[in-house]
């Protein structure tokens, strides 16, 4: 059902990027119901801060309006490419200069409280997904490692601190665990 | 990351957000040029796209909204369908990647190309000849704009079409020389005439450095990074 549900969400999304190809900023309206409280949701994992995060949602629904027509369905889902405009914008921002007062926030050895484990992120993976099989097949630490990347926005310097393990050797779990991940999804 | 690392890696710590510096301006050169690599990003994408669902749904008000609706007033933002009507459909969202820019500005005609730059040159007397010229296209592959940097540091941006600036409003330019340290601000105006750029902070302007201009509030941008629509861009080359 689940499943159901999502490829509907996802054809109706491919049609309202269709349709804010051709100016229909209506089309635009309906991705907005649809995805923005998910691409808060998303920002807020990596920014850690509404203000932030709304401005990379922001920026990502004008990169959506502008490029409507370069979206193919033939290489990938509508929400795909929706959620790696935001994904893309938002690590921007991070990377850029409130980078510092951002990982002020962290602690350094613990999750911020009120921040959901690498763990919690993936048990509630749906078992639908290929991804879930995959990750579970990892060590739990190396799992983490991918999750706190993709999710959290981590680099390679901040997930070994987290970690507590040198840098080249969070490098080459992630390594590792990518070409598993690569070899299990195939 | 190092020379044995094969596209598929690549592609997949990009997707993660893993890349930084060269790293990261390798990938996004070759997603704009490289079909394979495209299609490694475009599977890693497709899979991890999964952790995207379990994030929180969270309140999106209609403030934000009324935010983007303002967006998509401003000009610069409306220009898709008239783009789209000249561009080829292309998976990749061209705007997110910077390698695209330097393959538009080798794309972009020889003619428009050498008339821009010629015309930055004949605006500047013989003997303050740049030593560094960008381009700046518009989304349509228009030269829109000049960047000439001096011998002396000096450096100004001179637009070669008309850019409206609507009320309370300003155009920002900003340059990156630095991937790690992002877009850092070098001029800003409100009215679309020569901007005088202050690049004297900012290490000597290197081949392909990319200056972009965006619209922003009157008093410039709030965040210290380009906040609003980019309407330009190109990267920097050497006269000959």
């Amino acid at each position: 059902m689940l499943v159901a549900a999502k490829i509907g969400s996802d054809e109706a999304v491919a049609d309202a990027v269709r349709r804010c190809a051709t100016g229909d900023k209506s089309a635009l309206r309906v991705i907005y119901d649809r995805e923005a409280p998910g691409m808060i949701g998303v920002a807020m994992r990596i920014l850690h801060r509404r203000d932030l995060a709304e401005e990379a949602v922001h920026d990502a629904f004008m990169r959506i309006w502008q490029h409507a027509r370069t979206f193919d369905p033939a290489r990938g889902g509508a929400r795909t490419w929706i959620y790696s405009i935001l994904r893309h914008r938002a690590l921007n921002i991070l990377r850029g200069e409130a980078r510092t007062d951002l990982v002020d926030d962290f602690e350094p050895l613990d999750m911020a409280s009120d921040e959901e484990s690498p763990e919690a992120i993936v048990s509630r993976l749906s078992d639908a997904k290929s991804l879930k099989r995959c990750l579970d097949l990892l060590e739990p630490v190396r799992r983490n490692a991918i999750v706190l990347a993709y999710v959290n926005g981590l680099t390679h310097g901040e997930i070994a601190g987290k970690l507590g393990v040198p840098l080249g050797t969070a490098k080459a779990w992630i390594r590792r665990s990518l070409l598993a991940l690569r070899e299990c999804l195939a | 990351m190092n020379a044995e690392t094969t596209p598929d890696m690549l592609a997949a710590e990009y997707v993660l957000g893993l890349l930084e510096g060269e790293d990261a301006a390798k990938a996004e050169r070759l997603l704009s040029v490289d079909d394979e690599f495209r299609a490694h990003v475009e599977y890693w994408r497709e899979r991890m796209s999964a952790l995207d669902e379990t994030a929180p749904r969270l309140d999106a008000d209609t403030a934000l909204w009324r935010k983007i609706e303002t967006g998509l007033a401003a000009p610069g933002a409306a220009f898709a369908p008239r783009v789209a009507e000249q561009s080829p459909s292309r998976w990749a969202a061209l705007w997110e990647n910077l390698g695209f820019w330097r393959g538009a500005g080798l794309a972009a005609s020889a003619a428009s190309l050498v008339l821009a730059v010629g015309l930055g040159l004949s605006l500047r007397a013989q003997s303050e000849k740049p030593v560094m010229i960008a381009v700046l296209l518009t989304d349509a592959n228009r030269p829109a704009a000049v960047v000439n940097v001096l011998a002396n540091g000096d450096a100004e941006l001179l637009p070669l079409d008309a850019i409206s600036v609507p009320p309370g409003r300003a155009l920002q330019v900003w340059t990156l020389w630095d991937r790690a340290r992002g877009p850092v601000s070098v001029g800003l105006s409100r009215s679309p005439q020569r901007i005088p750029l202050d690049l004297g902070r900012l290490p000597k302007t290197s081949v392909d450095q990319l200056f972009e201009i965006s619209l922003e509030p009157e008093s410039g941008s709030p965040t210290g990074r380009p906040t609003g629509p980019v309407l330009m861009k190109g990267t920097a080359s050497t006269p000959l």
